[in-house]
């Protein structure tokens, strides 16, 4: 890995900031960045990697924003990319909002951030809760004392800093799993996968030792407890905190937690399971004159689970209007510039059937351009439940004070990328 | 704000740097300067001020000490006398108490970038290595690289080499990964820091505690390491496993490579690493963030080259969703047809088919192609489809005769239509009903490389043809059409009246190319049905020769029409060419290329473009560029790092056999080498003893060594085999090789051509290539 130069640039290329890490590539290449994209639009082939000449431009698209790395090594992309990621991610954390506005307005603590992220080309300090230590929003109050070096940016655990103190010790673990499904128009499933992650929010005083239980197959069996429910976890990834070496000895998941929130870990099952909600639509597109709409939504999870927030969107011809709906629950709103219509029902519990009708009136005229067939869409969240059964069996917390903390578990399911395509 | 002049912008601000009470008053002072690094950072030239901002160093203000410096790095260049006023305050600062000024001054005069800096920065840098604070370490060691390459190509400094080898041991993660990356600028000479074994194990015992750049960092440092033995070679990787569940993709992909290189004489650890490398590939393909998705994606496809059906059982995961850019779907049906198999091809070509009529014209077509098996490199010289194309060294040779003059494409070995060819044309001959231009266009090119390729199917897209003249309206569309009528044209009924239209409008056709293709196809079609072409015939020849504009077609016309005149049976034997290629029997279905072969690209850039276009990139990056991932010393690893240890040193004495000296990397394409092998005489012939199996790929890297490039070479274990070889000497003489073992005999047939004749190298150039298989001969006995 190694960049040459950093770029923010506004949608139209002109470059916000700059930060010329290296200086094997002249910075004025960046004016070959926007025509070369613009071109290879056009085309019809635009990739996330463009070259110039001796140089690669290597970019990701944020809100109004590109941020463009350049090389004229044959670098290692997908590091590359991560760091233009991560760099988002560290601006996100200080102005909440990353975009055009927030870079001119705060381009003092841009160029401060840039410069401890990367030195020559290489990434440094990346983690925000560190730099905020350091780097701080209140640069305006005039502090003459010294400023001082965040213990972390010496230590040895390098995602702790020391000295932490909680009055009230407590990790909050978040079990969340989303999933992805892709059901084609004649309503065979074509992909159902669930993603989990395990999000923990760490207020625990000193360097406390973690240890977290669940009810993972690969343990049940190794310790011959195979009859009681597990799961199988696929595609384990894990926090740099969490000791790799001792979960693949004896599947133990120990680790020195960071301060505040992280992801722990993220697994992947891609054992099929029911659509949890399940969609039937009939679009019937008369022309000229009207276009209708029917939607069937059915709960497939237990009775005793009820889903929340659910969002079924469907797609309209673009040049519709009139819009007349009946629900059987919930609201139907059209929303004209996403060319849907939403159909929200607060709360859904599992077993239910709902009916929705929607009329829609065409103009006589039929427009030339052939419109694409988006799918249709569906956001829920289900709390206390996970689709694929796995659980927190215990979370031990060692600290040498010998503190007493209490750890809280919530589960939810949610939807991730659902999606029904519709003929 | 108003744009102002940015003279007076400077002026402005320089009264006001100036102003006594402004320094006096520390906000008012930090605005000042902040407006300065506003306009600097808008491209005004800022330069004017640079006194007045050197002497705004001198505050306890860190904040406006960072700007300052800021400031400093961006103008020293262009005014080096005034920033060596700087100095001074640098130099101060880089003895303060506070570890971050010491550090945030030692890197601003580090990046300083201008001449007799050195001078200055050589003393705080050998301080700040022994600093305290790890921060200012950190610094220092990127500064030694920095001070380096401000001397330019001056010799290295060994002492400060040694002690940045010792801060390899350093407590602090960052700084030990920053050691290796300044060692290896400084050393990038003598072929980058040397990873020794001591080195090498102190790195794996710190890589859990390094950050996920250092991880990725250290794994591709690692990849210059030999274990010195096989039971060292198991502990690393055993080491290593738990990398490849990060869940930093840069960090899965560097351990994947690394086990890859490592595992280079273990295929089967190679391809136990692929199968546990594919759940974290696969996450990455549908990774929300498109970039990263998009490179994984192209990863597959590298792995799908060697391991084909490595994912074939995950071909939903490759389906594309409604949202998805361009980019990535144009990958994703580049996979799909590559993991195509009994079990899924159902599906897949329902799957593909739904995007045949996407609403985007440009995904549509691709998906079209797809199908057709057929992937164009070039069409025209922008429109490639995907610069990510790969083009595998044994891609099929393909030529066709001069008269049907194709586009020369290079055909890719999925090949859904080749083994499903039914259900592919059935496919595309459904297309043809929507009566869309974009698509029929695309659908008759498809069908006349289909043809060419599958002779059988050529009685269904026959049928299919009738009708399609309708929606064509482009050129290549319509010189598709034009071809096929011609060639097939007995088999289909009305195909002189649909060439007739073509011949009436002739006048208003804009391309020359489809007047070029007309007057071939009428010619051929004549042939085959003269009664009810020779009116139209001669309309055209008296078109293109009297009233044409454009030589080219008139030159073709003049020509024919000679040809004519010389008697039919003549134009017979020139025009009638063969209408399929059943001769690409052997090629057709070239060899899985080895894991080896591209383990060494395996994340870099090299996948993402693909290895077509990254050769046209590097060759436009011209010689003077030292490849920075090659180290010098290493320049015959560089060419065969594949070798097994113990025959590395049997093949290296090859070369000195004779006064030959091949050409290294000389990669002939596909076409030229069958051109050049077509036209060239068997220059010498002999055949050699050859018992049992063999692994090709072993053979292919042998012969890389020694500068001989395969062209092309049949699977493992098929008989015949065949593979195709080209060498150059330094002297520009081309020797081309076929190398031939048929079923059932104990020999190999070597044909060996060459193009200028020329005894004693040939002599030479045939003792390299026998000591070469007979070398491999051994080792499989």
């Amino acid at each position: 890995m190694s960049a040459s130069a950093v770029f923010i640039l506004d949608v139209k290329g002109k470059p916000l900031i700059s930060r010329n890490y290296k200086g094997d590539v002249a910075m004025s290449k960046i004016e070959h960045f926007m025509p070369l994209l613009v071109q290879r639009e056009e085309e019809g082939a635009l990739a996330p990697l463009l070259s110039h000449g001796q140089v690669h431009f290597l970019w990701t698209k944020h809100s109004n924003l590109y941020l463009v790395a350049t090389t004229s090594k044959n670098a290692n992309a997908s590091l590359v990319y991560s760091f233009l990621y991560k760099t988002i991610e560290v601006f996100c954390e200080y102005f909440k909002e990353l975009e055009e506005e927030s870079i001119r307005d705060n381009f003092v603590i841009v160029y401060e951030l840039l410069d401890e992220l990367m030195d020559f080309g290489f990434p440094q300090t990346t983690d925000s809760k560190i730099l905020q230590e350091y780097i701080t929003q209140q640069s305006n109050k005039l502090e003459t004392g010294k400023s001082r070096v965040p213990p972390t940016v010496t230590n040895a655990v390098s995602w702790r800093s020391e000295g932490i103190k909680y009055k009230k010790n407590e990790v909050f673990i978040d079990v969340i799993e989303s999933v992805n499904l892709l059901v084609n128009a004649n309503g065979s499933v074509l992909l159902s996968e669930i993603v989990g992650t395990i999000k923990l929010k760490v207020f625990l005083s000193g360097m406390p030792e973690l240890r977290l239980g669940l009810n993972d197959r690969v343990l049940f069996e190794l310790t011959g407890r195979s009859k009681n429910k597990s799961v199988e976890l696929e595609d384990v990834k894990f926090h740099q905190c969490v000791r790799l070496s001792r979960f693949d000895n004896d599947r133990t998941i120990s680790f020195i937690p960071p301060d505040g929130d992280f992801e722990l870990m993220s697994y992947r099952l891609s054992t099929q399971v029911k659509p949890l909600i399940w969609i039937e639509s009939v679009i019937e597109k008369f022309s000229h004159s009207r276009v209708e709409i029917t939607v069937k939504a059915k709960g497939q999870f237990k009775k005793q689970s009820v889903a929340n927030g659910v969002e079924i969107s469907v797609p309209v011809p673009s040049d519709a209007d009139s819009p007349r709906f009946k629900t059987s629950v919930g609201s139907a709103k059209y929303v004209p510039e996403r060319n849907v219509v939403i159909w929200s029902i607060k709360s859904f519990p599992g077993g239910k059937e709902y009916l929705m009708r929607a009329h829609f009136g065409l103009p006589s005229v039929e427009k030339e351009e052939v419109e694409g067939r988006p799918p249709i869409g569906v956001k829920f969240e289900i709390p206390y439940f996970t689709v694929s059964g796995i659980q927190v069996r215990y979370m031990k917390i060692i600290e040498k004070s010998g503190y007493q903390a209490l750890p809280w578990v919530r589960y939810i399911t949610q939807s991730g990328d659902y999606q029904l395509r519709t003929s | 704000m108003p744009y102002l002049g940015s003279e007076d912008v400077v002026k402005e601000l320089k009264k006001a740097l100036c102003n006594p009470h402004i320094q006096a008053d520390r906000l008012r002072y930090r605005n000042v300067i902040q407006r300065v690094i506003r306009y600097m950072t808008q491209g005004l030239d800022m330069s004017g001020v640079f006194m007045e901002m050197v002497k705004a160093s001198a505050t306890v203000d860190i904040v406006q000490k960072k700007l300052v410096y800021l400031y400093m790095c961006t103008y020293a260049p262009l005014k080096p006398d005034l920033a060596l006023l700087a100095i001074n305050t640098l130099c101060k600062d880089c003895s303060d108490p506070n570890p971050m000024v010491r550090g945030l001054a030692l890197r601003s005069m580090c990046s300083l970038r201008m001449p007799g800096v050195q001078e200055y920065i050589q003393q705080p840098i050998l301080n700040g290595l022994r600093d305290k604070a790890s921060y200012v370490r950190r610094v220092a060691v990127l500064g030694c690289a920095k001070m380096h390459n401000l001397h330019g190509d001056s010799e290295v400094d060994g002492a400060l080499v040694n002690e940045l080898y010792s801060l390899l041991r350093d407590q602090d993660p960052i700084v030990v990964v920053n050691c290796l990356r300044s060692l290896e600028e400084i050393l990038k000479q003598e072929g980058g820091v040397v990873i020794n074994k001591p080195i090498a194990h102190h790195l794996l015992n710190r890589m859990s505690k390094l950050d996920q750049w250092g991880q990725a960092e250290v794994l591709n440092f690692l990849l210059r390491y030999q274990p010195r033995s096989e039971e060292e070679l198991f502990d690393i990787l055993n080491l290593l496993d738990s990398f490849l569940k990060s869940s930093s993709p840069g960090v899965v992909m560097g351990a994947t490579k690394l086990f890859l290189i490592l595992a280079k004489m273990f295929p089967h650890v190679q391809t136990d690493v692929l199968v546990r490398v594919k759940g974290p590939l696969l996450a990455a393909c549908s990774s929300e963030s498109r970039e990263l998705c998009f490179v994984a994606l192209c990863h597959v496809r590298q792995i799908l080259h060697s391991l084909p059906g490595h994912f074939s059982s995950h071909y939903k995961k490759f389906f594309c969703s409604y949202s998805e850019p361009h980019y990535i779907k144009l990958q994703k049906v580049e996979v799909l047809c590559e993991l195509v198999n009994d079990e899924n091809v159902q599906q897949v070509l329902e799957e593909l088919r739904g995007y045949c009529t996407d609403v985007s014209a440009d995904f549509a077509q691709a998906a079209i192609f797809a199908i057709g098996a057929e992937k164009r490199e070039q069409r025209g010289d922008k429109k490639s489809l995907g610069d990510c194309c790969q083009v595998s060294p044994t891609k099929i040779l393909h030529c066709r005769c001069a008269a049907t003059k194709r586009v020369p494409h290079i055909w890719l070995p999925c090949g859904i239509a080749r083994t499903y060819t039914d259900q592919c044309v059935q496919i595309l001959t459904e297309l043809l009903g929507l009566r869309q231009e974009h698509i029929t266009t695309v659908v008759v090119q498809t069908f006349r490389d289909l043809v060419w390729l599958c002779p059988q199917c050529t009685e269904a897209v026959c049928q299919a043809l009738p009708g399609c003249e309708e929606n064509i309206q482009d050129s290549e569309g319509k010189q598709a059409l034009i071809w096929l009528l011609g060639v097939h044209g007995e088999r289909i009924p009305n195909a002189p009246y649909v060439l007739e239209d073509f011949v009436e409008n002739v006048k208003s056709e804009t391309f020359p190319a489809v007047k070029m293709e007309l007057l071939t196809a009428l010619l051929r079609l004549f042939l085959s049905r003269p009664a009810e072409c020779q009116d139209m015939l001669g309309r055209l020849l008296y078109y293109c020769i009297e009233e044409e504009k454009d030589m080219a077609v008139r030159d073709r016309g003049l020509f024919y029409y000679r040809l004519l005149l010389v008697g039919i049976d003549e134009v017979k034997r020139i025009l009638c060419s063969p209408k399929s290629d059943p001769t690409l029997g052997l090629l057709e279905d070239p060899a899985e290329r080895p894991v080896n072969s591209w383990a060494s690209d395996f994340n870099t850039l090299v996948p993402v473009y693909g290895k077509a276009h990254w050769a046209t990139i590097s060759k436009c990056q011209g010689a003077e560029r030292c490849d920075p991932e090659l180290p010098k010393t290493s320049s015959f690893a560089a060419s065969g790092p594949l070798i097994p240890e113990e025959n590395k040193e049997r093949v290296q004495e090859l070369p000195d056999s004779g006064a030959l000296m091949l050409v290294p990397n000389r990669q002939l394409t596909a076409d030229y080498f069958e051109k050049t092998w077509l036209s060239l005489k068997v220059a010498h012939q002999q055949v050699l003893p050859w018992r049992g199996e063999f692994h090709p790929d072993t053979l292919q890297m042998a012969l890389q060594v020694v500068n001989i490039q395969t062209i092309a070479m049949s699977r493992a274990g098929s008989r015949p085999w065949k593979a195709y070889l080209s060498a150059q000497d330094d002297t520009g003489c081309l020797f081309l090789t076929e190398l031939l073992l048929e079923p059932g005999n104990s020999e190999m047939q070597i044909s060996v051509k060459q193009n200028e004749a020329r005894t004693e190298t040939l002599n030479s150039f045939i003792s390299v290539l026998e000591t070469v298989i007979g070398t491999i001969e051994e080792i499989k006995s």
